[in-house]
């Protein structure tokens, strides 16, 4: 999966995507093993925080993503990052709060879906900040993904019936953001138990766990038999 | 993939394949639990998938962003096509 399913996705914002060709270019790709094990990345806790936030303003929560994400790649001025992010979220409850009971319609999400919290200039100045090991860890999970060939034999083998092309674009994104949550959540699990190195077996086991706790992963559950 | 969400740059291949394996129960089992919610028709449809996430914030918002983009690419390779089409009849 790490080499293999690694692919362009079509989806890229094109702004990114050049200055992401022009920053990789200069780069060299030597990665320090050291350096990968001690950053820390643990961007749930902001996700989750901009997740309880967001459980009453639905429509918000589309922002709130999208500014969410940013603090996954960046190490170095996480804290300041993700302290920066809250107040933002913050102030955006507390507008829309009124206008959320009003605008019940879906026609105005779409409006809602495009707009991007991400301002593309602090974008870039994130992006110029990045080392070469943290831009190389970027640029990978910009450009990874699921062949869509691949996906969509799985999806009709399993569902049974033909599967359109927007379903395996749907179902690429929303498998990659699984990945994604297993393993922030290894990680976390490796630093609770103060572990580094690469992430084992068991750290995935663990988060695997967790997730299921939190009912994240969908488990055909059965009616017990007897009651 | 898992480098770039935090992994180190060679991952150990049995936690790979623990990750393949979670992935494609992860599938089937939304797979099999659209089917239960997509009611008389036969087909599935994105709207399915949608109504499963729609309590997870992040992945509902890049769903949507997703079909956007799609809907958006659709349009630029369409207007594509018409402008080449133009062209070649003008010469």
């Amino acid at each position: 999966m790490a080499g293999e399913k690694r692919k362009a996705e079509a989806m890229d914002d094109p702004n990114l995507e050049a200055s992401l060709d022009s920053a990789a270019d200069s780069d060299t790709h030597d990665i320090d093993e050291a350096t990968a094990a001690s950053t820390p990345v643990a961007p749930i806790p902001a996700a989750v925080a901009g997740g309880k936030a967001t459980k009453k303003f639905g429509k918000l929560a589309k922002k709130k993503k999208s500014s969410v994400r940013l603090t996954s790649p960046t190490a170095s001025d996480e804290d300041e990052e993700g302290g920066r992010i809250a107040i933002e979220q913050e102030g955006k409850a507390g507008n829309s709060g009124a206008r959320d009971d009003e605008e019940e319609e879906d026609h105005s999400e779409v409006e809602l879906a495009r707009q991007q919290t991400i301002d593309p200039d602090r974008m870039q100045a994130i992006l110029a900040s990045f080392t070469s090991e943290q831009m190389s860890r970027y640029e990978c999970y910009r450009r990874s993904g699921f062949q869509r060939a691949n996906m969509r034999r799985l999806l009709q083998s399993v569902a049974g019936c033909p599967i359109s092309i927007p379903m395996t674009i749907v179902m690429s994104g929303i498998a990659k953001m699984f990945v994604g949550e297993l393993v922030e959540l290894g990680r976390i699990v490796m630093t609770e138990r103060k572990e580094s190195g690469p992430i084992r077996p068991r750290h995935v086991r663990e988060a695997y766990r967790r997730l299921k706790l939190e009912g994240k992963v969908p488990s055909r559950s059965r009616q017990p038999l007897f009651h | 993939m898992m480098y770039g969400f935090g992994d180190d740059p060679d991952p150990i291949p049995e936690t790979v394949m623990l990750m393949e394996d979670i992935l494609i129960d992860y599938i089937t089992d939304m797979i099999h639990k659209s089917q239960d919610v997509a009611s008389r028709r036969g087909k599935l449809s994105t709207e399915d998938i949608m109504f499963l996430v729609r309590k997870d914030a992040r992945k509902f918002a890049r769903v949507k962003e997703l079909l956007a983009m799609n809907e958006e690419l659709k349009r630029a390779r369409k207007a594509f096509e018409i402008d080449e089409e133009k062209f070649v009849n003008e010469e």
